[in-house]
């Protein structure tokens, strides 16, 4: 019972750590990730590729409203999972930073100082008073110096570099998918087949072309993949899903 | 403050991307007479092996008065990057100081040198966030893209040219550097025009004289020598 009542005053504060050093809330914000849909990252020899499953919860939405995938500046993407609001606040923030760069500099954002910018912009808000963590992982890809960088940002404001990942629901399934099936020296297209495989996989129904977000970065900049594109793809595979229910 | 922009959660994430990360540029400095001035000629010569950067060592006052005779008027601010002080002694003391710091923070944070234009579009920001910053300096430097010389002008105007010359001196410099200059001479010939550049404004101009300092930057380093008589540096 006393137990009991100390961790419910340990979960209260975000800048409060329980007696075996745990904060409550920055664990419930990676909750609150695992509840979002999935999004990919696949790194390759050309480029990144960011996938995110946008499937609708009614036929009468707007499929182009649930934005997962966002171009930061001209040779970085994000693509996000789990709280869309909390989520929009950092592009937002990673788009003028990108953008304060320019100003600063002269000079493209890289990847790696973009992603540590938000992380400590994330991490502020698990150490600061009357704050809440933000219940997001974002996947932040692009080109730097001409070389494909692909990172991910947790609810504590930890960076992370990959080859290829997942965040949000069915992480573990997709990740192990990527583990058993990811090679150097991909090209862009077989990146693109990859991450449709590794969204595909927590779900035996295959996928929705129209329920998939797909980006790429490279050289060329950040292109927007089409939904025909997509329902080759996955055609190919023999992934193709019906219609959403 | 933070140009990193850091959206902290009690304010409204609103920064200044033209000031430094650390301490402020100042805008209330007068250009009085009393203010030591270098006067100064400053050159720098790119080639493509290196850039050379020459100044004379005269600092004065009101221009009528040799205040000191054994400034060295050009620093390093970044592995492979030199700036010349001209105009402010103290303006461009601190402008030095902030971009050398500036420098040294960002390449700790990212683990590679800033570019050399970068570091001229950084001190491009800070010449123009202070109107009465009364400096005119040369910046030369070596990376990846190769030599450069840049002038940054009181108003933050930035300029890339093969070769550059600021300071009181700079019309009598100017005239010795045309014509002779060759982007492709070697860092010995540069080092020759540099010094005989300084050497005819120091003649002529009253702002400029008491010897030489040369810096050669290459991509191994900066090496500053002072010399005091002009044949010394031959």
């Amino acid at each position: 019972m006393q137990g009991n009542q100390q961790q419910q005053a340990y979960d209260r504060g975000i800048t409060i750590f329980s007696p075996d050093g745990r904060l409550y809330q920055v664990e419930y914000a990676r909750e609150a990730v695992k509840r979002g849909s999935a999004s990919v990252g696949v790194r390759t020899e050309e480029g990144v590729v960011l996938a995110a499953d946008r499937q609708t919860r009614s036929p009468l939405i707007e499929r182009d409203s649930i934005e997962k995938t966002h171009k930061i500046d001209d040779h970085i993407a994000i693509a996000s999972a789990g709280h869309v609001a909390d989520a929009r606040k950092l592009i937002d923030f990673a788009r003028r930073r990108a953008q304060v760069e320019r100003l600063r500099y002269d000079q493209p954002m890289g990847v790696e100082p973009l992603t540590k910018a938000i992380t400590d912009t994330i991490q502020d808000f698990t150490q600061t008073g009357g704050a809440r963590p933000f219940g997001v992982a974002l996947i932040v890809g692009g080109m730097e110096d001409g070389e494909p960088r692909l990172f991910e940002t947790d609810p504590s404001g930890t960076p992370y570099e990959w080859q290829a990942l997942a965040v949000g629901g069915g992480r573990e399934e997709i990740q192990t998918y990527f583990e058993d099936n990811y090679e150097d020296g991909l090209t862009l297209e077989q990146g693109v087949g990859l991450a449709l495989e590794g969204l595909a996989e927590p779900d035996d129904g295959g996928l929705n072309p129209d329920g998939v977000d797909l980006q790429t970065v490279d050289e060329e900049g950040v292109l927007g993949v089409s939904q025909d594109v997509i329902e080759d793809h996955l055609e190919e595979r023999d992934l193709l899903g019906g219609d959403d229910e | 403050m933070n140009p990193d922009l850091n959206m902290n959660p009690h304010d409204d994430g609103r920064t200044d991307p033209y000031s430094p990360e650390l301490g402020e540029i100042t805008t209330e400095e007068s250009d009085s007479e009393n203010v030591t001035k270098t006067g100064t000629t400053t050159v720098g010569l790119a080639t493509d092996e290196g850039v050379v950067i020459a100044t004379d060592r005269r600092a004065s006052l009101g221009g009528r008065f040799v205040s000191n005779k054994n400034v060295v008027k050009v620093e390093e601010i970044h592995p492979t990057a030199a700036m010349t002080l001209v105009g402010s002694v103290g303006g461009a003391q601190s402008f030095i100081r902030t971009l050398r710091s500036e420098a040294s923070l960002y390449e700790t944070r990212r683990d590679e040198p800033m570019s050399i234009n970068a570091l001229a579009t950084l001190a491009g920001n800070f010449a123009r966030g202070g109107p009465f910053f009364a400096i005119h300096p040369v910046l030369g430097g070596v990376d990846d893209e190769g030599t450069h010389v840049y002038t940054i002008d009181p108003a933050g105007g930035v300029m890339e040219d093969d070769y550059a010359v600021t300071g009181s001196g700079m019309q009598v410099a100017y005239g010795t550097i045309e014509g002779e200059y060759d982007p492709d001479m070697s860092v010995e010939d540069a080092r020759e025009l540099a010094t005989k550049a300084v050497q005819a404004a120091s003649e002529r101009d009253t702002g400029s004289g008491n010897g030489l300092v040369i810096a050669e930057i290459t991509d191994e380093g900066i090496e500053i020598e002072e010399f005091d008589a002009l044949e010394d540096a031959l």
